[in-house]
């Protein structure tokens, strides 16, 4: 059955000539018919894990209640990067100050999940899955994306997670691949020849004996061999001037420029960072908390920098399973709480502006008393980028059992 | 009676019901691939010798089966050593030093993440799951009782649990060595109450927390204010809510992945109801030993009606009344046994082999060593189109790489690494579905460049945490034809299509050392299409 369909999304374009045709024939040929337009839309997904304290990042400088909730680890207003005189970034986030000014950059708070658990496991399993409650669903909506909408180029590069494994999000049955370090991608030989030839040889072998889905899974991982050494996406270093912080999260977004700049037909690339989970002295302008944005910032900004026009059709997303509690607890930290706060940035977010319906922190405008409360599904969001900027057609299939209506996006992408 | 009949029939026959199209080798190789990791150097003649029918009943009785040279090896692994009241002291311990680390480190500004190569007090725990990983690799590559291994993995799959979850970190050793691995053979009604009655599941679907609207404990939990993060329901602590009512969870794989199945006939009001019954069903804090605990006070006294049959006043009762009731089911025992089929005979099996489970599940109320020998004497598991029909999962793939090149696998981790690697780490399924039967889960480009890069890694002795032993298997030797011949027969078990004999004789054409030639066509068959296939 999953072959079956594979074999579908790979040949889709050339239904006419499928009678009779191997369809490991058909890969091939539309593969090379339907290579990549160079300026096609790139959505890079950045999982903030551990939940961010949304109303640390985008600050509501305006809203006494924040300063009182948070004697010890709120943001002091002189410190805070103001954007539209009530929300502000955290001083560590300020080179991207230059974004929003220029209007690629846009904030989505009070966005979260439908379904109302604190546990870090569920919440990212569910917005991996893109099925708030639903425990049992098994692949991840970008994959889902990938295997319900035809209309993209079919590359091995298609969707890319950065990492050892493929992440939920990214599982399914649509082609998808993992890549702990680009350069490294492929057989791990030393001397380039032993390598080129047991390569070859390997691809020899399975041309020839393997069938279904051993066939086609491999001949895509040869193709991205064989695209990676012939476009050599080292060779792209960053533009001048751009230095991306030390670190792996720097490291993975220069990886993820230098896909994008090689024209591979990548379309969704995934990538995480950890350390959010600040329950203890998260710290205010400075600390725990103001470390880990000001690498997200200062990566971001890089990115941003590094792509200079290419950005006209790049997004990026940052997105957190919850976010935290309004009232700062025992320790100085903030514990697990329900909506947070997103970043989108690139060339084609409707930005310079906080986006979404602020509840207020107001005890009565909680949720259950303690949280803010969710105004925006982050399905809305994710399904607005799908259906806007990378032009899918069909949202009930990557989101079950969701009505999406785009009279609730939030308008992150320009009209 | 008509199944002892049938068996003793094919106990006598020379080959397999059905088997007409495979040789008493083929055979041989065909159980030794699905009931066992593959066959060991040797495996194949032995069994053939002794029969095929003859060691699927010696693996159906493993009791029997002397495994001295693992309990040799298993003392190796001190997870063995620890009972769940211990490693909840030390988890308790871990979480308050973790704590204090943290104090210390958000003081000077630092990050949260322990420094890389620190120890950190989670160390332990994570060493633990890397041991227990490994522990389920050694048993897998050495375990006389192959058909035992292969239904542990399975049921830890079915009944599946995340040891990243919180308390499931330390819940996981007693789930494998108490609940799964006793019931591994036994009757499917014991294990689905054991599972249903063990820490680590009760926590993993939050269980443990579902309680009565409205009900209250009899003295406040809240009051006791140390320890208990991860165990207790969450609430009283750090101005977290309390439960205030049930939780569907457990009861909604219960019915979906555990018995019934997707299509089992339930509707959500029943998952309600039986979440109702399992209310109370809970976890002893870490201090008092992390056990099973019914807590009368959470319990819902009202009445419920699940599929049609009412439960009331009965407790803790109810929910194993419940549970037999459901182990009793027939669209149960087609589940279960769809999905055993699907292991052991094709993704997509015939409804020949599941209907003779089905009916033997009837006869013996439930006995998997009945249910499993009516699949093993199933004509639709010796048709000879199910023969390397099935892709191997990348513990079976890695095990039976092992196993076929003599390789002695090592204490550390390190193989499990290679097994995650490959796309399946061992108990860290976030999902409760568990890992798939099936091939889509497991073929990707990635994956299989994984499954290439360690078996030339395996083949040039380079692979971490096990040594093969190729002297043994294959012998040295210059003619190239013969060398290929000998892999072709001790690899692959005569498979090797003559393409890929071609393609690795050419490879071979300019190698003069012979064990260079030895490890690239050792290499390149382990990688190669026909040994992923099972």
């Amino acid at each position: 059955m999953t072959v079956s369909r594979r074999a579908f999304v790979k040949s889709g374009g050339l239904a006419l000539f499928s009678l009779g045709l191997d369809p490991l024939f058909l890969g091939r040929a539309a593969y090379a018919l339907r290579r990549p337009a160079p300026s096609s839309a790139v959505l890079v997904c950045l999982f903030q894990r551990g939940a961010v304290d949304g109303l640390n990042m985008i600050v509501p400088h305006g809203e006494p209640l924040y300063y009182r909730e948070r004697p010890r680890i709120a943001i002091p207003a002189q410190d805070v990067v103001d954007l539209d005189g009530h929300f502000g970034l955290h001083p560590s986030l300020a080179p991207l100050k230059a974004l929003w000014d220029n209007k690629s950059l846009a904030a989505i708070h009070a966005i979260g999940s439908p379904d109302a658990t604190r546990s870090h496991f569920d919440a990212q399993d569910y917005m991996e899955t893109g099925t708030p409650g639903v425990k049992s669903t098994a692949d991840g909506w970008v994959n889902r994306y990938c295997s319900h909408d035809r209309e993209h180029a079919d590359t091995p590069f298609r969707a890319v997670a950065f990492g050892p494994q493929l992440p939920r999000i990214l599982a399914g049955s649509a082609p998808s691949l993992a890549i702990d370090d680009l350069q490294a991608f492929g057989l791990r030989i030393p001397q380039e020849a032993t390598r080129d030839r047991l390569t070859r040889a390997f691809e020899q072998l399975y041309e020839g004996a393997a069938t279904g889905l051993l066939a086609s899974s491999s001949q895509e991982g040869f193709e991205a061999i064989q695209m990676l050494k012939r476009v050599d996406p080292a060779q792209y270093r960053p533009a001048a001037d751009v230095e991306y912080p030390p670190g792996r999260l720097g490291r993975t977004l220069l990886q993820i420029a230098q896909l994008i700049k090689a024209d591979v037909g990548l379309e969704i690339a995934f990538a995480d960072s950890g350390g959010w989970d600040t329950h203890v002295n998260q710290g205010s302008s400075d600390g725990q908390l103001a470390a880990r944005l000001r690498e997200l910032g200062l990566g971001l900004a890089a990115f941003a920098l590094d792509l200079g026009d290419r950005m006209r059709s790049v997004v990026v997303l940052t997105m957190s399973e919850f976010g935290r509690t309004i009232r700062e607890n025992g320790n100085s930290g903030t514990d697990h709480g329900h909506a947070t706060a997103m970043l989108a940035l690139g060339g084609p977010v409707n930005g310079g502006k906080v986006l979404g319906r602020w509840p207020g922190l107001g005890v009565e405008q909680r949720f259950e008393g303690r949280d803010v409360a969710v105004t925006t599904d982050f399905r809305d969001l994710f399904g607005e980028l799908l259906v806007r900027h990378l032009g899918a057609a069909d949202l009930a299939s990557v989101f079950p059992g969701f009505d999406p209506n785009p009279q609730k996006f939030p308008g992150a992408i320009r009209g | 009676m008509r199944l002892r009949l049938l068996t003793a029939a094919w106990l006598a026959a020379a080959t397999p019901l059905g088997a007409q199209g495979l040789t008493a080798r083929d055979s041989a190789l065909h159980a030794l691939n699905r009931l066992a990791y593959g066959p060991r150097p040797g495996d194949v003649d032995s069994v053939a010798r002794m029969g095929v029918m003859r060691w699927i009943e010696q693996q159906l009785d493993p009791d029997h089966l002397r495994d001295d040279r693992l309990a040799e090896r298993e003392r190796a692994f001190k997870v063995l050593d620890y009972d769940r009241a211990e490693l909840a002291q030390r988890y308790m311990e871990a979480i308050r030093e973790r704590q204090r680390i943290q104090h210390d480190m958000a003081d000077s500004g630092d990050s949260m993440e322990p420094r890389r190569g620190q120890p950190g007090p989670m160390r332990e725990f994570r060493e633990l799951g890397g041991d227990l990983q490994q522990l389920a690799v050694v048993r897998a590559a050495l375990s006389e009782r192959q058909l035992r291994e292969v239904m542990v993995d399975f049921w830890t799959n079915h009944f599946n649990v995340f040891v990243g979850k919180g308390a499931d970190r330390f819940l996981m050793p007693s789930y494998i060595e108490e609940t799964i691995r006793p019931h591994a053979l036994g009757r499917f009604e014991d294990l689905l109450i054991a599972t249903a009655r063990s820490p680590a599941m009760l926590f993993y679907l939050d269980n443990a927390q579902s309680i009565a609207p409205g009900a209250m404990p009899p003295f406040p939990l809240a009051r006791n204010g140390r320890g208990g993060q991860g165990v207790r329901a969450r609430g009283g602590t750090n101005g977290r809510p309390r439960p205030t009512g049930i939780n569907e969870n457990y009861a909604r794989e219960l019915l979906e992945l555990h018995t019934l199945g997707v299509d089992g006939g339930y509707t959500q009001q029943d998952v309600i109801a039986v979440a109702r019954i399992f209310t109370g069903w809970s976890i002893e804090r870490p201090q008092q030993g992390a056990g099973f605990v019914f807590r009368d006070w959470a319990h819902d006294r009202g009445e419920k009606r699940v599929l049609g049959v009412t439960f009331r006043d009965g407790g803790m009762d109810e929910g194993v009344r419940l549970l037999r009731f459901l182990a009793a089911q027939h669209a149960t025992m087609h589940h279960v046994s769809a999905k055993l089929c699907a292991r052991f005979v094709a993704d997509e099996p015939p409804d020949g082999c599941v209907d003779a489970a089905v009916e033997a599940w009837h006869a013996t109320n439930g006995d998997m060593r009945a249910v499993l020998r009516a699949i093993f004497t199933s004509p639709d598991f010796w048709a000879p189109q199910a023969a390397r029909s099935k892709v191997k999962t990348p513990l079976e793939f890695l095990v039976s790489a092992v196993r076929a090149t003599g390789a002695e696998p090592d204490e550390t981790p390190r193989l499990a690494q290679v097994v995650a690697r490959l796309g399946e780490p061992l108990y860290l399924q976030p999902a409760p579905t568990g890992y798939a039967e099936t091939q889509a889960q497991w073929v990707n480009s990635g994956a299989l460049l994984a499954r290439m890069n360690a078996a030339v890694a395996l083949a040039a002795g380079r692979l971490p945490g096990a040594a093969a032993n190729l002297d043994v298997v294959i012998p040295l030797t210059s003619d190239h034809s013969q060398l290929i011949d000998m892999v072709n027969v001790r690899l692959l078990g005569g498979a090797m299509s003559p393409r890929t004999r071609a393609v690795i004789l050419e490879q071979l054409a300019d190698v003069t050392d012979p064990v260079q030639a030895r490890a690239l066509a050792v290499g390149l068959t382990l990688g190669g299409p026909e040994f992923q296939k099972q």
